[in-house]
């Protein structure tokens, strides 16, 4: 007996090990199974930012490429013009509309996938099951097609001797073709076209497992269409509207081939004015310094909206 | 006083149309605990949810206190329901989804807030106002949903198979509660079940219903001892239907006999029935055994099985056409032996077909 009480701790003391040993086991297969997660991420991401962060801090080659002085010109470049003669600095705002148009176009974007996208998402919901893949198969349709390819084809959508123009003119609701190509709102209707997949999917994702009987207890305890809407499915659906906005609104201020085709070039967006910099403009330190400042505002943005979404939560809670 | 008056519904249109409920007229007394009893596909449940004005009739009125209701959107009327599944508000906490009703109707907060202490007390969940709702067991959630659908004070609460998705013992318990709840608030109480005991045990009032129709309404005794029809014998409590001669009618009651047994004078469902074989519904408690030559004997037949349940036996004893009667008896006599079955002839019922 006195021996078998002696055993005991050494026999916990074995068990720790054991365990700790698991642990630690544990730790190295986890490790590496997030290695080529993690390298791709470094190779491919941190290093070209790490690489736009320097490149931003130099001054721009005469060829393209950057010279190895530091300076913060790509900075105050953006919101300053500095006089070729006295180098005085002067308020420049050109820089400024570009951000402004891009966020003003990427929000209505936003919204206005947002306002398409919902009843959709919600529509999709309320099948019954085996009809759901169906429709979400015909969202995904358009990716099976190449953004550049489909933005072709609304080009020839809405130029003036286009669809819309031809079948207005055959119909004599105009004599004329309007100007819709190169417009705000054309790029506003291609930017929609793009990212409304973006928007529905994760509405979809967190209406799917509503109960549909919440809207008859809602409607039962007094509540009017109007306020079921606004009490019962816009909350339950928040996490999927928060996370569509995010995915349509971030990659749209970004936009690239969209304000380019649509906007003809005149209607410079972020996205068209970085990727000057690298080409005609052969100032790649700005475009560096353009991209980091987008970069910088996006994440104070999501941020903020992600405190405000947690403040919310609570006082719900 | 809810007043159902020759309710038609019908879902779909044209041939393919299905009639959930054909002509139902009903009364429910004012603060009564009131029970729609059947099996599943009935009615019932559509019938609740005309009332509760989720579904509008294909014809015929609802009232409610003489009003009309028929028409309202569920929003306009003052009744509230509990769900089968609770459908309780998962991004509200329990008190919010307590106080859901009185907010949509725009009460001062200070009465919402009592209301809600109120109502947490009643269904004795006073501490946990603040939990989410998915953090509750399914009884928890039961009681909330229950506090949700009382906090408006509404003239009449419906429930819907309420006490379904509970296990047997929690199931027993809210029985209970329910009751005690009907009773505190003095609400009338629409109660919809497929649980024939559960009916019998809570309910002042049963309608039993079969095929979108009202077979029988009447307190669970009536029902129990005197069913009317075949459907409502067989669907409460085992029941034993045996063929009988009708001989007569003497006053209210039936003249009739089994087989060349002497004639009997027993309660009938109908007075209109021709003389002929007729069913008559006998309860396995009411049977005694005697001897087979015995003068006591209604019925003879042969044990073909005997069971014991603990607080007695259930003995079938198949009888000379070939019917299966069960008997619940003290001691169950030898398999093979032929018994004379007897019981007080007042708990005997002529059905009406």
């Amino acid at each position: 007996m006195a021996e078998l009480v002696q055993q005991i701790p050494k026999a916990s003391e074995n068990l720790q090990q054991a365990l700790h040993a698991r642990a630690k086991g544990k730790r190295r297969v986890r490790l590496f199974l997030l290695l080529p997660a993690l390298m791709i991420i470094g190779i491919f991401g941190l290093a070209p930012l790490s690489i736009a962060l320097i490149y931003s801090f130099l001054e721009p080659g005469t060829y393209g490429g950057v010279e190895w002085v530091f300076s913060t010109d790509a900075y105050v470049q953006f919101l300053f013009e500095r006089d070729i003669f006295d180098d005085t600095l002067s308020f420049n705002s050109a820089y400024l509309q570009i951000f402004g148009r891009s966020f003003g176009l990427a929000i209505f974007t936003m919204f206005g996938t947002l306002m398409l996208g919902f009843p959709v998402a919600y529509f999709i919901a309320a099948r019954p099951p085996e009809q759901r893949n169906a429709w979400l198969f015909a969202i995904t349709l358009p990716f099976w097609t190449n953004l550049l390819i489909r933005t072709y084809s609304m080009l020839l959508i809405v130029r003036d001797e286009g669809f819309i123009n031809l079948a207005l003119m055959k119909l004599g609701v105009i004599s004329t073709p309007m100007q819709m190509l190169y417009t705000d709102g054309a790029v506003l209707a291609g930017l929609v076209y793009s990212y409304l997949p973006f928007m529905i999917l994760p509405i979809y994702a967190s209406l799917e497992k509503f109960d549909f009987s919440l809207l008859e207890a809602g409607h039962d305890l007094y509540a009017s269409r109007m306020q079921v809407f606004r009490q019962i499915v816009i909350p339950i659906s928040r996490p999927g509207i928060v996370a569509g906005c995010a995915l349509v609104l971030i990659p749209a201020l970004g936009a690239y081939i969209t304000p380019e085709l649509l906007g003809g070039g005149k209607k410079l967006m972020i996205g068209n004015l970085i990727a000057m910099q690298f080409g005609s403009g052969r100032n790649w330190p700005f475009g560096s310094a353009a991209a980091l400042i987008l970069m910088g505002v996006v994440l104070i943005a999501l941020l903020l909206s992600l405190r405000a979404g947690a403040e919310k939560e609570n006082r719900h809670g | 006083m809810i007043d159902v008056r020759h309710v038609t519904k019908r879902f779909g249109e044209g041939a393919t149309a299905v009639t959930a409920l054909e002509n139902v007229s009903l009364a429910v007394p004012e603060g009564s605990f009131f029970t729609l009893l059947g099996p599943s596909g009935c009615g019932k449940t559509t019938l609740l949810r005309l009332i509760a004005g989720f579904e509008l009739p294909s014809e015929g009125e609802i009232r409610l206190d003489g009003e009309s209701i028929g028409h309202l959107p569920p929003h306009k009327r003052p009744v509230n329901t509990v769900f089968q599944n609770y459908a309780l508000f998962p991004h509200m906490s329990v008190a919010r989804n307590i106080g859901f009703g009185l907010e949509m109707l725009k009460r001062p907060k200070a009465e919402i807030a009592a209301t809600i202490e109120e109502m947490l007390d009643l269904v004795q969940l006073g501490a946990f106002a603040a939990r989410r709702v998915d953090q509750l067991s399914g009884g928890q959630q039961q009681r909330v949903a229950l506090a949700r659908a009382l906090a408006p004070r509404p003239k009449v609460l419906l429930l819907d198979e309420p006490l379904s998705a509970l296990d047997l013992k929690l199931r027993k318990g809210m029985q209970s509660e329910l009751k005690r709840l009907q009773n505190e608030t003095g609400i009338t109480f629409v109660f919809v079940t497929h649980d024939q005991s559960e009916a019998l045990a809570m309910s002042d009032q049963i309608a039993v219903m079969s095929a979108g129709a009202v077979q029988q309404v009447g307190t669970p005794e009536d029902i129990y001892t005197a069913p009317q029809s075949r459907f409502v014998a067989d669907f409460i409590g085992d029941t034993n239907i045996v063929t009988g001669e009708l001989l007569g009618y003497e006053g209210p009651m039936a003249r009739i006999r089994f087989a060349d047994g002497p004639p009997l004078t027993v309660k009938t469902a109908s007075a209109t029935l021709v003389p002929g074989p007729v069913h008559i519904a006998l309860r396995p408690e009411t049977i005694t055994v005697c001897d087979a030559a015995s003068e006591a004997a209604l019925l003879r037949g042969t044990v073909r099985d005997a069971t014991y349940f603990g607080a007695g036996s259930q003995m079938l004893v198949c009888l000379d056409d070939g019917t299966e009667i069960q008997a619940q008896v003290d001691r169950p006599s030898p398999v093979g032996t032929v018994v004379g079955l007897s019981c007080d002839t007042s708990m005997l019922q002529v059905l009406a077909d």
